[in-house]
């Protein structure tokens, strides 16, 4: 089943006289529950894609069906509503408020919904106990690697229950073993809770967690790979 | 949706910023000390030269003079006045201040006839500590003031000299009257030969008319009266008595009213700086809470609720230190025996609670419109 519709999606912007296009008449189709790996050299329009399909950017032109609706089309504080409750977003650099505690960072979005404060408690210990990082809720994020950071951006992204993650380079700034610590957690919230996972990564390594990998250069499609194709390359170039 | 909610998180960022916090509400508690400091001057002088619609007393001083020591009047002068039609009360006084200049510091007798004064004065004192009795039975008794006892640390029982004059404390007394806060009355003769051998001799008469309606004619008919004696009048409602003899403070005051607004700006420009400083250094921040679904709305009110809360913990911080230092303090401003109080209280703290809310709304508007309109992914490719 069709969640995310893509059809010519291009993003222009303006630099001086100069019109960049990192994206350029795009067309996807992203299924329900599907682990998306994005990639591309940098420019090829990876980041403005997760951003677009986040509601955090605006189409040039096109169009962009999220479970049927153009998001394109609603207004600015619509979309936000949208986001507050469709999208999970999942940064490179944590992007955790400094002055607030793991607890109170998971409970952020929560402020949003018509929740007690009993219930927005329940929901961040869930998220925070599904993220692996329960036992450090009342830590700072300067008290936390990066590894129980990102858990604990991971946590913030899911305790609305969005339907889509979208995760930009989600283990850039970690080490290997935090690495695959969290692609391990990323497949499990796909697997198990069905999450819909955008990724966009630059880590060969991480896209063995997705099912379909995308490679993107100069804003349109060079390749789509099913985790299936890239098994059977892999047993021909072993029998090779 | 309530936003009462999202107010824990405010103050989360305003506790957990503390450095910033403490010194921008130091800032606003200095400007706000000075601003409330000037409205507590401001309403001594209102309160002492304002004139009310239940205003009957007049003030009978010597023509072209307007210095207790240089306004003397005989006091026979007494029984004339009192045959006037409308007038009620006449209470001879003999005025001697230790410092005929603007200071912080008067002390003013005030000699009167004790039995006359109290049957007129009588019901608007209220003595707070020490008796009547004591200061009937001396004539070297004094009531004072209690604005002069908190100040000098008096009590009853104690003496103490001023103006040359040693005077016995017989009781302390609270009036609404602002002259009343810094005076010492006692026997007119006590005064009146206190080394100065000037028996007979006023420094004005206290008149007291019917109704505020006869305060004008009544004045007119008085100075008429004694236009031709030896020693002429000129007759003013107590109010515009104080309002001409201490206009060098009033008109001060009236100026220290820029400095007033000079504070307000101060907490204007302090507060809007600390905002957009706050504002510049979160854009991430903001980008991502309008990720997470924050309308422009919520990061706009997020941001301006900031800036009202540390306005208000800083005005809250200097209006009650300004209001307590005028009262422990009892502070007013004297000339040539007329005081005005510095009077601060609980409305003046409460005005500058409003007044530092209001400024850190107005403040915080342009930054919060500001960051709540940016574009999110602009943001983070700008960080």
């Amino acid at each position: 089943m069709t969640l995310i519709d893509c059809q010519q999606l291009t993003r222009e912007y303006r630099k001086g006289e100069n019109v960049i296009r990192p994206l350029d008449g795009l067309d996807l189709r992203v299924d329900k529950s599907e682990f998306l790996a994005l990639m591309g050299p940098s420019g090829s329009g990876k980041t403005t894609l997760l951003n677009l399909i986040a509601g955090i950017d605006r189409p040039t032109s096109g169009q962009l069906l999220i479970d049927g609706q153009d998001i394109t089309k609603l207004s600015r504080n619509r979309l936000a509503a949208w986001r507050a409750t469709e999208i999970g977003y999942i940064f490179q650099l944590y992007n955790l408020v400094p002055v607030l505690s793991a607890f109170e960072n998971v409970e952020l979005p929560l402020l949003l919904q018509p929740l007690s404060r009993k219930q927005r408690q329940a929901r961040v210990y869930e998220a925070l106990e599904r993220a692996g990082i329960h036992d450090r809720a009342d830590h700072y994020p300067r008290q936390l690697s990066g590894g129980q950071e990102q858990r604990v951006a991971i946590a913030r992204a899911i305790v609305t229950d969005p339907t889509i993650l979208v995760a930009d380079e989600p283990t850039g700034d970690l080490d290997k073993p935090s690495a695959e610590a969290i692609m391990r957690l990323m497949q499990m919230l796909n697997q198990d809770l069905g999450k819909t996972i955008i990724m966009v990564t630059h880590d060969p390594g991480t896209t063995r967690y997705a099912k379909r990998t995308l490679h993107l250069d100069k804003g349109r499609l060079a390749r789509d790979e099913m985790v299936q194709d890239r098994i059977e390359t892999h047993a021909d170039e072993v029998n090779v | 949706m309530s936003y009462l909610r999202f107010m824990p998180l405010v103050f989360k960022q305003v506790t957990r910023h503390r450095v910033r916090t403490l010194l921008t509400a130091a800032g606003i508690a200095i400007a706000m000390f000075l601003f409330t400091a000037v409205q507590a001057m401001q309403q001594g002088v209102a309160r002492a030269t304002k004139a009310s619609a239940d205003d009957t007393a007049l003030v009978v001083y010597r023509k072209d003079r307007f210095c207790p020591a240089t306004s003397q009047l005989p006091q026979d002068y007494t029984a004339r006045i009192s045959r006037i039609a409308g007038v009620t009360d006449v209470i001879p006084v003999k005025v001697v201040v230790n410092n005929c200049r603007t200071s912080l510091d008067v002390v003013t007798f005030r000699g009167i006839p004790k039995d006359q004064f109290l049957k007129e004065r009588g019901d608007g004192l209220e003595i707070i500590s020490g008796s009547t009795k004591d200061w009937l039975r001396r004539t070297d008794a004094s009531l004072i003031g209690e604005t002069l006892a908190k100040r000098r640390g008096l009590t009853p029982g104690m003496t103490f000299d001023a103006a040359g004059i040693t005077t016995y404390v017989a009781g302390v007394i609270r009036s609404d009257d602002a002259q009343d806060q810094n005076v010492a009355y006692t026997a007119l003769e006590f005064v009146q030969l206190a080394g100065r051998d000037q028996l007979g001799i006023v420094t004005q008469f206290n008149v007291k008319v019917q109704s505020a309606a006869m305060l004008e004619p009544v004045a007119d008919q008085i100075d008429q009266v004694f236009a031709t004696a030896q020693e002429p009048t000129s007759t003013y409602t107590e109010k515009a008595f104080v309002g001409k003899i201490a206009d060098d403070i009033v008109e001060l005051v009236g100026f220290a009213r820029w400095l007033g607004l000079g504070c307000l700006a101060a907490v204007l420009a302090l507060v809007g700086n600390a905002i957009v400083l706050s504002v510049q250094s979160r854009i991430a921040e903001h980008a991502v809470l309008q990720t997470l679904g924050y309308a422009s709305r919520h990061v706009a009110g997020l941001i301006v609720a900031e800036g009202v809360v540390v306005s208000l913990i800083g005005g809250l911080v200097g209006a009650i230190a300004a209001v307590a230092v005028a009262r422990w303090g009892s502070f007013a401003l004297s000339v040539e025996g007329q005081s005005i109080p510095i009077t601060a209280g609980p409305g003046l703290i409460a005005t500058g609670l409003l007044i530092c809310g209001s400024l850190g709304v107005i403040a915080g508007l342009v930054p919060a419109w500001q960051a709540s309109r940016r574009e999110i992914a602009a943001c983070f490719r700008a960080v």
